[in-house]
């Protein structure tokens, strides 16, 4: 067929706020295939994490990802703990909640801002991302950082929360709570958001459990997974708290997903305040860690995130492997937008909460017989070395 | 015989021809920009002359002295005559606009024939722009704006045809003064003016209809390879196209200048004027952006019927 025509979706295109590339095939307004190329934000973080103490890794997996930073740590901090056998205290568990669940929030709001703006609705992008200006400043009245909070440390948190600031969190969690109530109202009422949103980016129940999407994604194709629930961490065994599930499969499902999450979250910071245990936030732990293989999963915003840690007996980790959740949904992205429209590329890859610098690899790909294999870093700057050295 | 002239020829360059209608193009970008902004809980241009009320013009001084980029592979001809044809379209046909008086600076039976026209040329030279550049955007952006055009120029022609029916002239400055004895069109054809409100968001590619420079998907659009001068003279264009959307609005369905003597015609025209961009602009605020067959569509399915329901009614009710 002539008429089709490849139309390259990045590393460097308004709709995206970090660099990655689809090539898409189309034909007309329609996506006949597309082919995604990974790997323009590899920074090199898994093999740093093995050359740091783990004092030092706990600053490194902060900066994986911007938004997510503190489910990264949490799932980090959790792998070592685990490896130490060190048991948390409960009121350093429950902060290590509340944070989690604030970054819920604010993961959320941006997000939505971000669909706002891929569909061209640049008012209700200015309101959410106005709003998400309160739930930013909770977390520096907590942390002291707006986006990077660094209140994870292994064995506990760094700072407590007084009764002032849990008085203003209850506040400024109850405004959000109830702007979200009705951005939701928005989302399901506007009939232009319908228009761009309903059956669009159609992932079936099946096709998400198999091709292993995870988080809201997931919850939006009608499946309860949810690993608060399913495998608790921090004080989730103690928190009442809905998984919510939408049936619709579309782009429409994960913005009602979304926005009923936040909800749900604010419930959860509000329990979890009432409730706060008395004790200390930390406990002193060893700088080495015995030798352990652990997999730890945290529910970060945007999914299942899984972080794998081997260590050997001294103070640096042999071996950790982070997954994040982008990677995860990515194949059951590409299944999203084949057959769809040019106009909702951007609104379904918007659709997972992407993060590609949260998930890149490095990988080859041998164009000529399709061969794809990896290189760990010694290996690929031993090549580096001699391919300069032909030159 | 020479002060006629000179007068003739001062109202064309200077009022209300080409600088009075310049500054408005920019004052109304401005307008425009502000009023956005207020609806968005955001502040707009803020810094450049009171309130920002400069920045539009330091925007496009600014783009006036960068680079201009024209791509290896591009029809050099066609692509530099574009910005020139785009930019004097829309004056052209504003001069067919009765501003300070009931009578245009151009006036002729058939003139409203020429301004839709004008409009349909308009979009001829987005395309051609967008073919020109060769870019890939560009060249989607360009056939979006085309397939946008198809479906919103028959609705916008047919419940423009209204006010001249009523009127029984096809000239926009006879239509005017019909206006100043009888009825505004806006209180006996309300249909017709809600169609050619949202005709002309389409026409002007502002949200819910930006499909064709639609930045999340095909970057600029069909504006992608303009830069420098180029760029500066087509957001002067579309500046102006923004003040033709609201003259004719202004014109044919709220009696132009015509108003009550205790204030002269001109400002009468300047706050309809002002009245009929506010409402585009409070338009592009509330909505999200449609999908191209989305609009044509909604455009095929509702718009056309109801302008057509629209010339029955005026055939039927005697005003």
């Amino acid at each position: 067929m002539s008429s089709i025509i490849k139309i390259p979706f990045g590393p460097q295109h308004p709709a995206l706020k970090e660099p990655e590339n689809f090539m898409f095939k189309v034909d007309g307004e329609y996506v006949v295939d597309v082919t995604p190329r990974i790997g323009y934000a590899h920074r090199g973080i898994e093999k740093a994490l093995e050359d740091r103490t783990y004092i030092q890794d706990l600053y490194l997996i902060e900066r994986i990802c911007g938004i997510c930073s503190h489910a990264h740590t949490t799932c980090y901090t959790q792998a070592v703990e685990e490896a130490l056998k060190v048991d948390v205290p409960p009121r350093a568990k429950y902060i290590r909640t509340i944070v989690t669940e604030l970054e819920r929030i604010h993961n959320h709001y941006f997000w939505l801002g971000i669909v706002a703006h891929e569909i061209g609705f640049e008012t209700l992008f200015m309101y959410t991302w106005r709003d998400r200006e309160i739930v930013m400043d909770l977390l520096e009245l907590l942390s002291g950082n707006r986006v990077q909070y660094a209140m994870n440390m292994i064995g506990g948190v760094r700072r407590d929360i007084t009764p002032e600031i849990s008085s203003k969190i209850m506040k400024g969690v109850k405004v959000l709570g109830e702007r979200m109530k009705y951005y939701k109202k928005i989302c399901s009422d506007d009939k232009t958001i319908l228009a761009r949103s309903v059956n669009v980016g159609i992932l079936k129940t099946k096709d998400a459990i198999s091709l292993c999407a995870v988080g809201p994604t997931l919850r939006a194709s009608n499946v309860k997974r949810d690993v608060r629930a399913d495998d608790p961490y921090a004080a989730y065994d103690e928190i009442p708290f809905h998984v919510v599930t939408y049936d619709g499969c579309d782009v429409a499902s994960r913005i009602a997903t979304r926005c009923d999450e936040v909800i749900e979250s604010v419930e959860i910071i509000r329990y979890a305040l009432e409730h706060l245990p008395t004790g200390s936030i930390e406990v002193i732990v060893s700088r080495v860690v015995p030798p352990a293989e652990i997999i730890s999963r945290v529910e970060a915003p945007r999914g299942e995130n899984l972080h794998y840690l081997r260590s050997n007996g001294t103070d640096k980790p042999s071996r950790y492997k982070v997954r994040s959740p982008t990677l995860a949904n990515l194949t059951a992205l590409c299944k999203m937008l084949i057959g769809g429209y040019i106009a909702d590329i951007p609104i379904v890859i918007a659709g997972i909460d992407p993060c590609f610098c949260c998930m890149d690899r490095l990988t080859f790909v041998d164009i000529n017989n399709d061969e794809t294999w990896g290189w760990e870093g010694e290996k690929l700057r031993r090549y580096g070395i001699k391919w300069y050295k032909k030159q | 015989m020479v002060q006629e002239a000179i007068i003739s020829l001062l109202q064309i360059v200077i009022f209300p021809g080409f600088l009075f209608l310049i500054l408005a193009a920019f004052f109304y970008e401005w307008v425009d920009r502000k009023f956005v902004a207020r609806l968005q809980n955001r502040y707009g241009p803020l810094h450049t002359g009171p309130r920002g009320l400069l920045q539009p013009f330091a925007d496009f001084l600014k783009l006036l002295s960068k680079e201009d980029i024209i791509p290896y592979a591009a029809d050099k001809l066609l692509f530099s005559a574009v910005p020139i044809f785009l930019l004097s379209l829309p004056l052209t046909a504003l001069f067919c606009i009765p501003i300070i008086n009931s009578t245009a600076l151009i006036s002729f039976e058939g003139d409203l024939i020429l301004v839709i026209f004008i409009t349909t040329i308009i979009v001829i030279s987005v395309f051609i722009g967008a073919w020109s550049s060769t870019n890939r955007f560009s060249t989607v952006g360009g056939m979006r704006a085309c397939l946008q055009m198809l479906g919103y120029e028959i609705p916008m022609t047919i419940a423009m045809a209204g006010p001249a029916i009523v009127a029984k002239t096809l000239s926009i400055s006879k239509i005017v003064q019909w206006q100043t004895t009888g009825l505004w069109f806006i209180l006996t054809q309300p249909l017709g003016f809600i169609i050619v409100t949202i005709c002309f968001l389409a026409e002007l590619q502002k949200i819910p209809f930006d499909i064709p420079k639609a930045e999340t998907e095909v970057v600029a659009g069909w504006l992608t390879e303009f830069s420098g001068k180029k760029l500066a003279l087509l957001r002067l264009a579309e500046d102006l196209e923004l003040v033709l959307a609201g003259s004719i609005m202004a014109s044919l369905y709220l009696g132009g200048p015509a108003g009550f003597s205790f204030m002269p015609p001109f400002v009468w025209f300047i706050i309809k004027l002002t009245v009929c961009i506010l409402i585009l602009s409070n338009l592009r605020a509330l909505f999200a952006r449609f999908r191209i067959d989305q609009l044509m569509r909604g455009v095929w399915k509702y718009l056309t019927p109801l302008a057509l329901l629209q010339i029955i009614l005026v055939e039927l009710i005697p005003w």
